[in-house]
């Protein structure tokens, strides 16, 4: 799609501007501020896209500029989009000003498509935006329909499209240099629905309903797309200005005048582009939407007719759908790993909540109690404004969940747990909940590693103690016996002590931690510690001496100290790296 | 929250069943679990540290944090049992100014790191929170929460909704470990004030097992009185450290004064 008012729209919908003061949006362009936008105003002073600003000054001193933000273009765009979810789970967002839905199965929601495109436009006009909505077989021909088709005239006329004014007034339009300006309408922003195989009955108009914003729908029938996009001109086969152009010297106006010629030719001249753009808008190809958010395997919806915006009526919600979900997971076996729920704001915004799940889950008691916990620790960063009128829950990522037979002898405690992590991790974040997994490796500080606990649920199980307590037996009884090597605690970085040693070599006698001095009553050391020069990063760093220092009071540390004495350092450097029970 | 709470005559029914077959018997009995010590701790605490039930853990000196980091992990060694979960929650500061629970010392120490949970929390209010909701879950054995500082924010009535929490579980340890001691009242049941004991050296001359030098400053079932053990890391045991008990006289029983007086 092509950015046409949208800009001038976010900055007025941020002043509460009057529309009809003219306005445009400068970009620098070719070493020349040059307007990149403009609104309806504007348009009708006759001033056009790629203008440069100094002759737009000299004609209208006093005319409105702004600088383009394609960032805070895209931010917005992507909360329209974000808005626009509650039409299907299927939207696309394409290139700058414009949105892909795919509404096939969705449009009887909505009373059809007509109606669904007139909610649309009318809910986005509310909104300060000026939208255009098409709904065809194919997207090709949405967008070429969105953009450049006739709208007045489909209401005016009753068949249009088979109208020769129609047509005509389309190549006219494209005399104007490929960049209609259709002053009447107050359109910016286009839409593009594609319906795909729809059910509904043919010649199905976008009536005067809605007044207004009828004129900014148009419902092209099912099979009717040819004689809908023959007529436009070929800028709306998304092919660049200057193919278009190009085609234009040939005498080619109309992708009716492309399309009735031998392919060849023009494949050779053009390349495979232009041909597959024409093809994907007469549904000779397929063409695939990429939808921004992943598609849910499975998801339940509510609207409400009055907003609602209390924890407790969200909550309930969320496990009416839950049980909803339940319901459809269970008939495929299925558990949900990764839930989503998206609250539609009244006013626009949309809140995205996610929560993962150790196991998979479909218990909506406990799907709504996560989600407890996930609002709660939320707070105000989900604030429901005047209400939500819409609510989904989906199952992002589904597993398969058998059925599983509870023990009677003793009550199940690893469901009850996985439970709890999984409360734990909604409130926490699941990155927070974690257990100690030992690593390949003997520096003490990579020797265990915080993985999540949902990741590893699977290995606890197997780590039974008896193996533990067998494997022992096997062992030396007395190297048990011995006080333990390794602390109880151990500090992320260790910490710089000073220390004196009797000899260069030898354990400390004294050290000031946290500027207080201790006395070391017995040392057990050292143990010597190599980096590992097989790491990438490790080897550069030195040897460590490690001592385990009993000080006067009884307590018990851990020090090293960093770099061979006389090799590696002449002036080595001790650290506290844990605490000892 | 998980699911209901069995019924007593399912309960009865698995009481017949792991006594015909011993291997279908609960992890652990599901009331009244004492942890034993050693005798002379044990008379004072009538059997020994009650689960169910809220622990107070304090080092003596800020060098003693160690020492009473041990004493909880000793603790929950002998509470989580042979297979028992423990969970261990802090706040980010907390873990940054004591260090993080270290696998392999634990591993030496008699706590199986394979069966504890860290959880890191940002807040000390959530610390409470998570504890809470963790006391009432009955798959876990041992909970220990840490608090920086005095932990001011355990204070009567969080530590009276704690205590809750853990009699409506079924047998879960809570010890609440408090980086300083602090006399501000509380509703837990015991109250330790933990420091290392220099320990004796083993047969070979190196360190021997780690000593602690327990105080017990409040007790709501028997006396107070400090004592010196031993950890006996392998047996997951606590020992005498001296032939002698060294226990003070035991004159200030708070169970048997006149006026109880709540915390």
């Amino acid at each position: 799609m092509w950015l046409r008012r949208f800009s001038t729209d976010r900055i007025e919908r941020r002043l509460s501007a009057q529309a009809d003061a003219p306005r445009i949006v400068v970009a620098t362009v070719e070493q020349a501020q040059r307007v990149c936008a403009l609104n309806d105003a504007a348009a009708r002073l006759r001033l056009k896209i790629g203008m440069p600003l100094a002759d737009v000054r000299a004609m209208y001193p006093g005319i409105a500029v702004a600088e383009a933000d394609a960032e805070a273009d895209r931010n917005l765009l992507e909360a329209v989009a974000d808005w626009c979810d509650r039409y299907t789970p299927l939207v696309a967002l394409d290139a700058l000003d414009g949105l892909v839905f795919d509404v096939t199965g969705c449009a009887h929601l909505f009373g059809g498509e007509t109606e669904l495109a007139r909610d649309l436009v009318m809910r986005l006009a509310r909104q300060g935006f000026h939208a255009r909505a098409a709904v065809a077989d194919t997207v090709g021909c949405a967008w070429a329909v969105a953009r450049y088709g006739d709208f007045a005239a489909s209401v005016i006329a009753s068949s249009p499209l088979e109208g020769e004014g129609s047509r005509s007034s389309s190549t006219s339009r494209m005399g104007e240099g490929s960049q209609p300006v259709d002053s009447s309408l107050p359109l910016t922003h286009s839409n593009s629905l594609t319906r795909r195989r729809s059910p509904l009955p043919q010649g199905e108009r976008a009536r005067d309903a809605g007044a207004g914003f009828a004129t900014s729908t148009f419902i092209v029938p099912p099979g009717k797309t040819e004689s809908a996009i023959l007529p436009l001109p070929l800028a709306a086969l998304r092919v660049d200005a200057d193919v278009a152009a190009d085609l234009a010297t040939m005498g080619l106006h109309q992708v009716g005048d492309l399309a009735s010629r031998p392919r060849a030719p023009f494949a050779a001249r053009f390349g495979k582009e232009l041909l597959l753009r024409l093809d994907r808008a007469l549904g000779r190809l397929d063409e695939p939407i990429a939808p921004r958010l992943p598609v849910p395997a499975a998801m339940a919806e509510q609207r409400f007719p009055d907003p609602i915006a209390r924890e407790d009526d969200v909550l309930g919600a969320i496990e009416r759908l839950a049980r909803r979900l339940a319901a459809v997971l269970e008939r495929r076996g299925e558990g949900g790993r990764l839930f989503q729920v998206a609250l539609f704001r009244a006013d626009g915004k949309v809140h995205r909540l996610e929560l993962g799940t150790g196991a998979p889950l479909r218990d909506p008691v406990r799907v709504r109690k996560l989600f407890e916990e996930r609002l709660a620790a939320l707070g105000e960063a989900c604030d429901p404004g005047f209400g939500y009128d819409t609510m989904r829950l989906s199952a992002l990522v589904v597993e398969r969940s058998d059925p599983a037979q509870t023990g009677l002898a003793a009550p199940d405690r690893a469901e009850e747990l996985a439970h709890l992590i999984d409360r734990l991790g909604a409130r926490f974040g699941l990155r927070r909940v974690n257990r100690l997994v030992p690593q390949d490796t003997h520096i003490p500080e990579f020797a265990v590693a915080a993985v999540p606990a949902h990741a590893v649920r699977c290995a606890m199980g197997a780590s039974s103690p008896s193996s533990r307590s067998a494997g022992r037996g096997e062992e030396s009884p007395e190297q048990d016996l011995l006080s333990p090597t390794r602390p109880i605690r151990l500090f992320e970085r260790p910490e710089p002590i000073e220390a004196v040693a009797q000899v260069p070599d030898g354990p400390p006698v004294r050290f000031c931690w946290r500027r207080v001095t201790h006395r070391v009553v017995e040392a057990e050391g050292p143990e010597r510690i190599a980096m590992e020069w097989w790491r990438d990063g490790r080897g550069n760093k030195m040897t460590r001496d490690y001592f385990c220092a009993e000080i006067e009071d009884g307590a018990r540390v851990w020090l090293y100290r960093e770099g061979l004495y006389g090799r590696e350092t002449s002036n080595p450097r001790w650290y506290l790296h844990g605490l000892f029970a | 929250m998980g699911p209901a709470e069995p019924s007593p005559a399912l309960n009865r029914l698995r009481q017949s069943l792991a006594g015909i077959d011993p291997s279908l018997a609960p992890h652990w009995p599901e009331h009244q679990r004492l942890i034993g010590f050693e005798p002379s701790i044990d008379i004072a605490l009538s059997g020994g540290l009650a689960c169910a039930a809220l622990h107070e853990l304090a080092p003596a000196a800020a060098s003693h944090a160690g020492a009473a980091s041990g004493f909880a992990t000793a603790l929950a060694a002998r509470a989580s049992g042979a297979r028992g979960e423990a969970l261990w929650v802090a706040t980010d500061f907390a873990f940054a100014e004591g260090g993080g629970p270290y696998g392999p010392g634990l591993d030496l120490f008699g706590m199986p790191p394979a069966r504890l949970l860290v959880l890191r929390v940002p807040r000390a209010a959530d610390v409470l929170w998570a504890m809470e909701e963790a006391l009432r879950c009955r798959a876990l054995a041992c909970v220990v929460a840490e608090l920086p500082g005095g932990g001011a924010e355990a204070d009567l009535t969080a530590t009276r909704r704690l205590s809750l929490a853990a009699r409506e579980g079924v047998a879960g340890l809570g010890l609440l470990l408090r980086h300083r001691a602090t006399p501000a009242p509380s509703a837990a049941a015991t109250r330790w004030t933990v420091a290392a004991a220099p320990g004796r050296p083993d047969r070979f001359g190196g360190l021997g097992r780690a000593a602690f030098d327990l105080s017990l400053r409040k007790n709501r079932r028997g006396p107070c009185g400090r004592w010196i053990v031993e950890w006996d890391h392998h047996e997951r045991a606590f020992r005498p450290a001296v032939p002698v008990v060294v226990a003070e006289t035991v004159l200030d029983r708070s169970d048997r004064a006149p006026f109880v007086r709540a915390g």
